[in-house]
């Protein structure tokens, strides 16, 4: 036995095999490569349609300069593949032999469709981990179900709770779902591999959008099995203390504190209102009385301030104040700032630009930007060639032949 | 079959979401989880709604909320105000592989309980601390909401209806958002334990966890110095794509609050657009030429939501659902509480699992969702429902620690552990009749109790 070579990747020596596209797939397999796992990226030979997805460096429509692929794909190397093809499958497997895990996010019939199910694999590599993530699951009526995020949200009960009491139900802006999946993916693939590490066996990991969103939602289900009702979107109207409300520059979210904890003559003070001192106001159940009056008592006062100087000075109080803070405000923000959580990478279409960083650090195995995201088919030299053993010429051929 | 993460003992020091919702989901896959609380400062959850919506008795063993986050966890109070029990504490680290706990980083340096501290006890240690804007750092020791941190994050900034404020969801959003993170990072951290030996400190930043799920804008931000409008529900590239009213008989017939049925509709192609036309009726918006690809689709996004609302109002939204699915249209009912628990797809796939509560609260087997992935070798544990107050004390401070019995009965005379809060004060909610006036419930059932268990028989 040799000792194990001490690194700072937490998952160095795990390797992924990503057949996965757009966001939900890509952000697991992100995940693992951002924390040191060698992540082969499988593209069919038009690449992943994130590729085309919006927004693109000065709005350039190339398959280079996808900002949000460029985001997703950090750390991952990149060959094209025609599974549709014998030959393409025939190298896949050979690719399949040599991984820990496969992770794909095709719809639940596609990879049978390829004579790539389980089964099939797991014949060719009995300790393989494949993970599946797919908007409904693998099984089940709705397994075959068409989605977008939106359809995630409605159906994984995160819509119907949120937006304005009466109006249509509001998801989310852009691909939250996507991304809860995708992160829920990455901590499963590494329970099976850890389990892998531990006895060499392989397992099949089925994960579900729908699931993934419908198992955060507090206690939206529990409100019905515990006292039979329904929760809905909130009136916006009452004097509710944790409610977002507008400032002279932006929003913010004059939370003084959580239940009984809350000192309210201190809170009066603070905000020099005296207008709310006194019993009309001082009790929770005082509050509910006079909600509406209160409620236009504080939006006329936060109207008028400053939201960072409201929120640095409740914080000195230790009022829990949160601020709205818009994208350049985010990129500008002191605490992101000390912590750098952004991060120079550069990229040969890109060039140098900021992308979010660690969404969170660990102290031996930091999060690394180790390589930007590759381009279409870089790797197939590499791979393919070398790894795999195909000469120049076979590899020629299989451009010809559309294979890679 | 033993959960994949059968052996790992996991120390708790957690409140509310963030931390517990992460460690019930280890705890689910087989890590033992050892859930630290204080008698003298009630967790809120542990009374919050309590089921029935009755606070007599032992409330603290009856909150939703605290039975949603703690499932499979043993349960031990701890008062770390006196040494004896911060004592205990360093016990339990230094028998235990991770160390979790999501208060401020000003807390835990009060106790001493930072990385550098359980290092001394035990080397290996992987310490994971979940806090509001991260563990050091100018805004370090401010506390936070799960609002706070979706607005410092620039998630919501970005979500609200065309033209409005910024909003949130009704729930604590980025205590899930982080929490999933931090499973992984757990997870990664075992890893490498697991090859190397070596333990380490994870520093969770919630508003950081969310801020890595928005690359849309940021990366726009950064790339092109733009920041875009909020949409309410339209895309970037899709239309149709929106919350489209539905039909309510349901619910006028048996006097619920009704027209507050909804379905969502999102078309990226051209087939997909005939066939809605087509499923709805709408010869002539299937000749249109405003709508004819899906750039025009796009620029006339206004006009589509428009036509489509008074369309789809006279349909049952399920019914529309399979209609549109049936040919391959992306579309979902938005279900409420009640339809996401009797979900046939979720049934089907055993989304929900049946946990038993001990006999001293009154409350029957019920539901609780289980996790969003399925392992097919190493599935999850049964679910076993969260700890009434103390109830693992004798189990782990005995049977772990070996402490006596007349240690036990010291500690309980001093106050270190005990079965109840110090001060009970439960958090009066108003009747159901008047939260469904208020318009925090939608509606209400009377016998919902029959309905959960006619769906969930459990054993």
């Amino acid at each position: 036995m040799t000792e194990p070579a001490q690194t700072n990747r937490a998952l160095d020596g795990l390797k992924v095999l990503d057949l996965t596209h757009h966001i939900a797939g890509p952000y697991c397999t992100k995940l693992l490569a951002d924390f040191g796992a060698e992540v082969i990226k499988v593209e069919r030979p038009g690449g992943d349609p994130a590729r085309r997805m919006a927004p693109f460096l000065n709005d350039e429509v190339d398959p280079e300069k996808s900002l949000v692929f460029a985001y997703l794909n950090t750390n991952k190397q990149s060959v094209t593949l025609n599974l549709k093809s014998e030959k393409g499958v025939q190298v896949l497997k050979s690719l399949v032999a040599e991984s820990d895990v496969l992770v794909e996010n095709f719809s639940p019939s596609v990879m049978p469709s390829l004579g790539l199910d389980f089964q099939t694999l797991q014949g060719i590599n009995p300790s393989l981990v494949m993970t599946s993530i797919s908007n409904f699951g693998q099984t089940g009526p709705y397994r075959d179900y068409k989605a977008a995020d939106i359809v995630e949200y409605a159906m994984g009960g995160l819509m119907y709770i949120s937006g304005a009491y009466d109006r249509e139900p509001l998801k989310h802006a852009f691909n939250q779902a996507q991304f809860k999946a995708g992160t829920d993916g990455a901590s499963a693939t590494l329970m099976a591999a850890y389990h892998q590490r531990l006895t060499g066996e392989g397992q099949r990991v089925d994960i579900s959008i729908q699931e993934a969103v419908a198992t955060g939602l507090r206690d939206v289900v529990n409100n019905f099995t515990y006292t039979g009702a329904v929760r809905r979107r909130q009136p916006n109207h009452s004097g509710d203390l944790s409610r977002l409300r507008a400032s002279s520059d932006g929003h913010l979210i004059p939370n003084p504190g959580i239940g009984a904890g809350l000192n309210w003559d201190v809170m009066v003070e603070f905000l020099d209102l005296p207008e709310l001192a006194g019993e009309k106001f001082n009790t929770p159940s005082a509050r509910l009385v006079h909600a509406e009056e209160l409620g236009r008592i504080l939006d006329d006062y936060f109207v008028k301030q400053d939201k960072y100087e409201r929120f640095y000075a409740a914080h000195q109080k230790r009022f829990i104040f949160g601020v709205v803070q818009s994208p350049e405000e985010v990129m500008a923000d002191p605490q992101f700032a000390a912590r750098n959580f952004f991060v120079d990478i550069n990229h040969p279409a890109l060039g140098t630009l900021k992308y979010p960083g660690a969404p969170f650090e660990m102290s031996e195995t930091p999060w690394q930007a180790r390589s930007s995201a590759p381009a279409m088919g870089q790797h197939n030299q590499e791979i393919i060639g070398h790894r795999l053993g195909h000469t120049s010429e076979q590899l020629a051929q299989m451009r010809a032949n559309q294979i890679i | 079959m033993p959960g994949p993460l059968e052996g790992v003992r996991i120390i708790e020091m957690g409140q509310l979401i963030a931390i517990p919702f992460s460690m019930k989901m280890l705890a689910d896959m087989g890590a033992q989880v050892i859930r630290l609380e204080s008698t003298g400062r009630l967790e809120s959850y542990r009374s919050d709604s309590v089921y029935q919506n009755d606070v007599s008795g032992e409330f603290w063993n009856k909150g939703a909320n605290f039975y949603e986050q703690n499932r499979n966890k043993l349960g031990v109070t701890l008062d770390l105000s006196k040494p004896e029990g911060l004592a205990i504490l360093k016990e339990l680290v230094s028998v235990a592989d991770v160390f979790s706990e999501n208060f401020t980083p000003r807390v835990i340096k009060n106790f001493g309980l930072e990385y550098e501290d359980l290092k001394k006890i035990k080397p290996d240690i992987i310490m994971v601390s979940s806090t509001g804007y991260g563990f050091y750092g100018p805004w370090a020791n401010f506390g936070a909401t799960g609002p706070a941190t979706e607005g410092a994050a620039g998630l919501a900034y970005q979500t609200g209806y065309l033209g409005g404020p910024p909003l949130m969801a009704e729930i604590p959003y980025t205590d899930y958002t982080s929490g999933e993170h931090t499973v992984f990072a757990v997870m990664a951290a075992l890893m490498h334990r697991l090859r190397t030996g070596q333990g380490q400190f994870v520093d969770i930043s919630q508003t950081q966890a969310t801020s890595a799920t928005i690359p849309e804008i940021l990366m726009d931000y950064s790339a092109n110095g733009r920041t875009g409008p909020r949409r309410g529900n339209q895309d970037t590239a899709m239309a149709p794509h929106g919350c489209y009213p539905c039909k309510d008989a349901e619910r006028q017939d048996n006097g619920g609050g009704g027209d507050d049925r909804w379905i969502t509709i999102a078309v990226s192609t051209d087939r997909q657009w005939q066939s809605l036309c087509w499923v709805l009726g709408q010869d002539e918006w299937a000749t249109d030429t405003r709508f004819e690809d899906s750039m025009s689709r796009w620029q006339h996004r206004d006009e589509l939501d428009a036509l489509l609302g008074p369309v789809t109002r006279d349909w049952d939204a399920h019914e529309l659902m399979h209609a549109l699915q049936r040919e391959r249209v992306a579309a979902g009912a938005v279900l409420d509480s009640k339809d996401l628990l009797f979900d046939p797809h979720l049934i089907e796939r055993d989304f929900y699992e049946v946990v038993s509560h001990h006999e001293s609260t009154g409350i029957p087997p019920l539901p609780y969702a289980g996790r969003p992935w399925k392992l097919s070798k190493t599935p999850a544990v049964k679910g076993k429902a969260a700890p009434l107050m103390g109830q693992h004390n004798a189990l782990v401070l005995s049977e772990l620690l070996g402490k006596s019995a007349e240690d036990m009965a010291a500690l309980e005379e001093a106050g270190i552990i005990g079965y109840g809060p110090t001060t009970p004060r439960p958090v009066r909610r108003p009747p159901m009749e008047e939260q469904v006036r208020q318009g925090r419930m939608q509606r209400f059932e009377t016998d919902f109790q029959e309905q959960v268990r006619k769906a969930f028989p459990g054993d």
